[in-house]
């Protein structure tokens, strides 16, 4: 009797101890199989295979943080219409649904829903994670300097933003308020006094030179041909330099219209780059520890 | 040899490891059999000799410039540091806006073009090396103006 | 005699539970290559890649990771294609596997022209001692790394080597007497302004610039004959040099442009007309 026992005992630890394999009789896709090998993906940075695993596991048994992960896939992949999408997606009874509730936010802002991003947060749902509740405000204040939208008040803005930053802010804040763009009709008042001279007030050193140059260079040419006699030259080469005075004078305002597009890029490149650094004032969800 | 053979596994695995994670972003969109050419492409931009026959002043223009590239500009060598050609750059100024102002922006194009000092810190490239400079970031309307930094390779106009 | 049972059983359990786990790694093998040769490339990578994950004894390391490798390959991800052939000769069980994943690697850089890297990876295999008998497969794929570096002699030269690559061999020379010498026509035109593009066929040009080349250099001659010496300079510097440089310009540019359709016929024959291997 003892033997039979012994022996039954043997059989079953050998057959249960195939789990550890996990090469069941439910084969590798079988849901806890189907999870690992979304896990690994996710880990590996491999997100669209990771997504399309959970969502088939997601297919046979339903799960709050599969749900999130789906979400988070998509938004690490840059395709935040489909995550905001998804985030939006995860009930209330969800334990996940406040932070999804933020990453929607995030999302919405990610893809430059500025104005949508500000109705949700301002008329949405209330949030209550209190790790994420002040990053989220931020983000809500940070989104006024990537609209053409007023600017709130100074101090308004300020409060909105931890000590540590306040001093970065602040020069994000002046320069919304007040750009240090050129003037295209200064620009174009400065070229037609002297050629070449709006070319320099917007920077173009070296183009308001050879504005300069080009159009006296022309004159004088006109004026010596004039002189001695040459009279189809000479118009000819006043042609071009009232060619060369108009051109000069044209392209100084678009030179300040230019050099307003330049600043403009470079403000915006290290807003989105301070965003980055700082992870959009939230907190990040490393599953692959 | 076999303690060398050990250490450039090592290095090797560690090399694939740090690769799996900065390659995966390939497959964040699906993907499938790709249609690969042996043959090399010309890098050399072919001329538009097209006519457009949609007004008559705009036959006049382009049978102008044609007859000069064809003429002239095809024959002296590649002469504009930019992209698209000065005569290119004319053409298209006229297209977009008027006569007058297509004149305007040639001629403050050709004062750029002669400048040899203020290129390389102001334009882009495109790939075969010119500097991109399209007439729309002259027009006069900040809406037409998309800004393009110095260091970027353009690569489709 | 109840031992006995016993251990029968449990022997069965045993086996049974071990060739039940290599038949379901087997099933997903052939799973992933089914997708593979209905060119459901990105699927087959999926698949092969959840093999890998749960082959804890590396049995189908190797060949999941060259075909991860080729699925990549066919897609045109050649960095990954890359990646992945790496993999699969870091787990090579033999010379054979060892070698046959490098000679995939040497066939990506063909196709990506990254070409100093197959030669490198061409040269290490023909020092390799291993590899000796593999030598007439390496100088295949040496002249074929040739005719992508755009050297036809050299890929002749290597193809000649094998009697089964005699019509490749043969091929590669006329493709390389087809071609125009550029150094010629550079030559040509540094003499004769036009003669280059003459030369290559461009005869129209050709006139052309010889036509523009005459004039300006006339008008040049005349000026400074006449005592004009500032009407010399300028149209000596402005006009006569622009177009004289412009004919050496185009002489050359030509002459590669010509070469390149060769080129490119060449390619494009070998690429859907030849039956034979290809990187």
């Amino acid at each position: 009797m003892k033997n039979f026992f012994f022996t039954i005992l043997i059989f079953n630890s050998i057959l249960f101890s195939q789990e550890k394999n996990h090469l069941t009789n439910d084969s590798l896709f079988s849901p806890y199989n189907i999870k690992r090998f979304a896990d690994f993906l996710y880990c590996q940075k491999d997100y669209l295979r990771a997504a399309d695993e959970y969502v088939r596991y997601l297919g046979l048994i339903p799960n709050d943080t599969i749900e999130f992960k789906i979400a988070l896939s998509y938004s690490l992949m840059n395709n935040y219409d489909e995550a905001a999408k998804r985030f939006n997606s995860i009930k209330e009874s969800s334990s996940f649904y406040q932070p999804a509730q933020i990453q929607f936010l995030k999302s919405l802002f990610q893809s430059g829903n500025y104005v949508q991003f500000r109705n949700k947060y301002s008329h949405g749902t209330p949030l209550n994670d209190s790790n994420d509740c002040g990053g989220v405000a931020s983000l809500y204040m940070f989104s006024f300097l990537l609209t053409d939208e007023p600017l709130p008040n100074e101090d308004e803005f300020l409060m909105k933003f931890p000590a540590l930053e306040k001093i970065q802010m602040k020069s994000f804040y002046d320069w919304k308020k007040n750009p240090p763009e050129k003037s295209s009709i200064i620009a174009a008042i400065f070229s037609t006094i002297i050629p070449g001279m709006g070319k320099i007030y917007t920077h173009d050193y070296s183009d308001g030179i050879f504005a300069f140059i080009s159009t006296l260079g022309a004159g004088y040419l006109a004026y010596d041909n004039f002189k001695a006699g040459h009279n189809f030259r000479g118009w000819i080469f006043t042609g071009l330099t009232a060619g060369f005075y108009g051109g000069n004078i044209y392209g100084s305002a678009a030179a300040a219209q230019i050099y307003n597009a330049h600043i403009r890029f470079d403000f915006i490149n290290d807003l989105e780059t301070y965003l980055e650094d700082n992870n959009y004032f939230l907190k990040i969800f490393n599953f692959c520890k | 040899m076999k303690n060398n053979q050990f250490i450039f596994t090592i290095i090797l695995s560690f090399a694939l490891f740090i690769s799996f994670n900065s390659f995966a972003q390939t497959d964040w969109v699906k993907w499938g059999k790709a249609d690969f050419s042996y043959q090399i492409k010309n890098p050399v931009e072919q001329r538009n000799y097209s006519f457009d026959l949609s007004n008559p002043e705009r036959l006049v223009l382009k049978s102008l410039a044609n007859a000069y590239w064809f003429f002239i500009s095809d024959v002296d060598g590649d002469n504009c540091a930019f992209n698209p050609t000065c005569s290119n750059f004319f053409i298209q100024s006229v297209e977009k806006t008027n006569i007058v102002q297509g004149f305007l922006m040639f001629f403050d194009r050709f004062t750029r073009d002669m400048d040899i000092f203020g290129k390389l810190n102001h334009y882009p490239r495109v790939p075969d090396g010119h500097f991109y400079d399209p007439p729309s970031l002259y027009l006069l309307d900040i809406h037409f103006i998309n800004y393009i930094p110095p260091s970027v390779i353009v690569k489709n106009e | 005699m109840y031992n006995y049972f016993q251990f029968i059983l449990i022997l069965l359990t045993v086996v049974s539970s071990k060739l039940f786990s290599q038949d379901i790694l087997e099933n997903q093998y052939n799973y992933a290559l089914k997708l593979y040769i209905r060119e459901q490339y990105y699927d087959a990578v999926t698949e092969f890649k959840r093999l890998s994950l749960f082959d804890t004894e590396k049995k189908y390391e190797y060949n999941a990771n060259e075909y991860i490798g080729m699925s990549y390959k066919m897609g045109a991800k050649f960095s990954d294609a890359i990646l992945f052939f790496t993999k699969a000769e870091m787990n090579a069980r033999n010379n054979e596997e060892l070698f046959n994943s490098i000679i995939e690697i040497v066939r990506i850089n063909i196709l990506r022209r990254t070409i100093s890297h197959a030669y490198d990876l061409l040269d290490s295999l023909k020092k390799d001692e291993r590899f000796t008998i593999k030598s007439a497969e390496i100088d295949y794929w040496k002249g074929w790394a040739d005719i992508f570096n755009d050297n036809w002699f050299e890929a002749a030269k290597e193809f000649s080597k094998v009697d089964s690559t005699k019509f490749l061999a043969e091929f590669c020379y006329n493709v390389e007497k087809e071609k125009y010498s550029v150094s010629f026509a550079d030559i040509l035109s540094h003499i004769i302004p036009g003669a280059g593009q003459i030369y290559t066929g461009n005869y129209f040009s050709g006139i052309l610039s010889l036509g523009w080349n005459t004039l300006w250099g006339y008008l040049t001659i005349s000026a400074f004959l006449d005592n004009r010496v500032f009407d010399g300079l300028v149209i000596g510097n402005l006009l006569w040099l622009r177009f004289y440089n412009g004919n050496l310009q185009n002489s050359v540019k030509y002459a590669e442009k010509e070469n390149l359709d060769i080129t490119n016929r060449a390619l494009d024959f070998l690429q859907s007309g030849y039956s034979g291997k290809k990187p």
